[in-house]
């Protein structure tokens, strides 16, 4: 063995290779044994339905990473999808009695609406855990049930209807034959892999949720790090809120309901570790889409939706075993 | 004219009761979670009874938040305040019986409204039959298509009554129509979401093979269309029912893309008050909501006597969804 061979494969990066390429890995063989167990699942249109199921998790899930790259947790995403999606689809109906004054509203207004309720509810967030230092687990379940609260408030506990065909566009229409769901998760990820990637902010979330400590004393400033995640996390969690009522049509109050739950599985599934430091964005979009895939085929085969959530929690901690045994058992 | 008579006979009524009983009657209503739109057309019928209306019952309204340890402390809370009725819309079926014995042990009757409870300890029951209300709409929709051809059924969360009795009167119907194949059935929660990505994945299973959708209530039925919709499919091509009568559902009824059958909300709440008045004081009472004139012999109140009391179904149509949708504004 060569001595540049030896540096080359130090136990550092061969675990990085194995985590970023095993889960990859791990979702070829899925798409594998489903497309030769279903003669519909390679089919474009089959392919297409599994990018548009996969994209509002996948929205979520981004927001997610940049979370729990900090040690952090926000448990309210699946709120705030609904309190920021009824808002938003106020400003955006025909419907008079569900309307806001003056609605309906160019949809680029109702789009900002629904962005600035996600980011008011992650800088409250941001807020509470960075400055006054309540744990994340605590400050963001407080706010999962706030914006639920909100989100019955506000609307009265009633669905608004009869959104606007050009609200309706980000969640039903096409360019060049891709749903635009899918289009704004691309184009949501390709801006996070840059900022974690790319950017001196990106670093400074590892390096946060590496050591808090050994940050502060380089000089990062932690504290407005970790508010800015909760920021990003909530405003992608608007986005996703438009993008859920845009597809079923109608803004529902209990929209959203344990979505936190799935955007939390495609980042541990996608290899990234629960207390910070450790992960990477293309892991958690294959974990987003090894969810889509699994339920899609699933329903595909015509099994019920009970055994996809066994398969789902299963997946969830083998995913995590091999994580720790990489890291520490071997 | 009739409305105004009964009225004021009910007024008069009213007034000649003797002065001990016009303290106000303190009337609980429990029903197992507001976060849905059904619940809350429920509760605002409620609010709109005439009795509550004119002060002589103070209403209570709990919300169960979906579970049945809350609704039994509920009924904990109303014994100890010595309310003079319950009206009770239980989570579970077998969960909510402990509640109605712990009103029934104090003395407090319980009216039942809109799901039952696995309890014989009720004064009365008002709902309406699921079974009746699920072969009403696979009817429909095996009359649409002709009584053959493919069919999905989109369910609701398995083993909750509701589910288990639509889906026994989705079969009968079926079994009337043998060339008819089912060729997905699965439950969506009554979530317009999840129905929405289940029938997404059907249709690209079985292409260009489903003729009718049967969802269990109409926010599955609307996951459907929207699903149609997305693939590029004719949604009018389809016939797809759904059960509820919710906002939505008779939009979609009026825009013909989906039939609907109505639940009396309205009815079933405004019965269990007329019915828990009528306890409360003893059967010296006459009922003061008008549905049981817009009902008339196919719900007859006959003196405050029976057990159950069955509000009928109403397919929407277009004949009646305009008047429907005016009653939600």
């Amino acid at each position: 063995m060569s001595e540049t061979r030896s540096r080359w494969f130090t136990a550092e990066r061969r675990r990085t290779l194995i985590q970023e390429y095993g889960i990859f890995l791990a979702f070829l063989i899925l798409a594998a044994i489903l497309s030769v167990s279903n003669e519909f699942f390679l089919t474009p249109g089959n392919i297409s339905n599994v990018l548009l199921q996969t994209s509002i998790n996948g929205v979520l899930a981004v927001g997610m990473t940049f979370v729990i790259l900090t040690g952090g947790i926000d448990l309210s995403v699946g709120s705030v999808v609904a309190l920021a999606g009824i808002v938003s689809a106020s400003f955006a109906t025909t419907s008079s009695t569900a309307a806001i004054y003056g609605a309906p509203y160019p949809v680029i207004i109702a789009l900002a609406v629904g962005v600035a309720v996600g980011v008011a509810c992650g800088a409250l967030s941001g807020l509470i855990v960075s400055y006054f230092s309540v744990p994340a687990f605590v400050t963001t379940l407080g706010m999962l049930s706030a914006a639920r609260g909100l989100t019955l408030i506000y609307g009265g506990g009633r669905p608004v209807p009869a959104l606007t065909p050009e609200f309706r566009w980000i969640g039903t229409g096409h360019v060049l034959g891709i749903p635009a769901p899918v289009i704004i998760l691309a184009i949501v990820f390709g801006l996070a892999w840059w900022t974690l990637t790319r950017t001196r902010f990106g670093r400074y979330i590892y390096a946060v949720g590496g050591n808090a400590h050994a940050a502060k004393t380089s000089g990062i400033d932690v504290v407005r790090i970790r508010f800015v995640v909760y920021v990003i996390s909530a405003g992608l969690a608007g986005l996703a809120g438009m993008l859920l009522s845009a597809r079923t049509g109608s803004a529902l109050p209990q929209a959203g309901i344990a979505y936190e739950l799935d955007a939390i599985a495609a980042v541990v599934i996608g290899g990234t570790s629960l207390s910070g430091g450790i992960g990477r964005i293309t892991g958690t979009l294959i974990g987003a889409l090894i969810i889509g895939v699994m339920n899609n085929g699933l329903d595909l085969m015509g099994i019920q939706s009970y055994y996809q959530q066994v398969l789902k929690g299963a997946l969830i901690v083998g995913a995590v075993m091999l994580d720790q045994k990489r890291s520490y058992g071997a | 004219m009739k409305k105004l008579a009964l009225a004021l006979i009910a007024a008069t009524a009213l007034l000649a009761v003797p002065a001990s009983a016009q303290t106000k009657l303190k009337i609980g209503a429990a029903p197992y979670g507001l976060n849905a739109e059904f619940m809350q057309i429920w509760s605002a019928a409620l609010q709109q009874h005439p009795a509550v209306k004119n002060g002589d019952v103070e209403l209570t309204v709990f919300d169960g938040r979906y579970d049945a340890l809350v609704q039994n402390d509920q009924f904990k809370t109303m014994v100890t305040q010595k309310f003079d009725a319950i009206i009770f819309v239980p989570i579970d079926i077998d969960a909510g019986a402990t509640g109605v014995q712990t009103a029934h042990d104090a003395g407090i009757p319980v009216i039942g409204s809109n799901t039952r409870v696995n309890s014989d300890l009720l004064s009365a029951y008002v709902g309406s039959d699921d079974r009746i209300s699920g072969y009403m709409e696979a009817k429909i929709v095996l009359d649409k298509i002709g009584c053959k051809g493919n069919v999905v059924i989109i369910e609701g969360p398995i083993g909750q009554s509701a589910q288990i009795q639509r889906l026994e009167g989705n079969k009968k119907a079926l079994a009337e129509c043998p060339n008819v194949k089912v060729l997905e059935d699965q439950t969506a929660n009554w979530s317009r979401a999840e129905a929405q990505k289940l029938m997404e994945n059907w249709l690209t299973a079985h292409p260009g093979q489903i003729q009718g959708v049967i969802g269990q209530n109409d926010e599955m039925a609307l996951g459907a269309i929207e699903a149609i919709k997305a693939a590029g499919n004719d949604v009018k091509s389809y016939a797809i029912a759904g059960i509820d009568g919710i906002t939505d559902g008779l939009r979609a009824a009026k825009a013909g893309e989906m039939t609907s059958i109505l639940q009396d909300a309205t009815a079933q709440a405004q019965g269990a008050m007329d019915l828990a008045i009528f306890y409360a004081k003893k059967g010296d009472y006459k009922p003061e909501s008008e549905i049981w004139t817009k009902y008339g012999k196919d719900m007859p109140w006959n003196d405050g006597k029976d057990k159950e009391y069955n509000v009928p179904w109403t397919p929407v149509t277009a004949e009646n969804v305009d008047a429907l949708l005016a009653t939600r504004k």
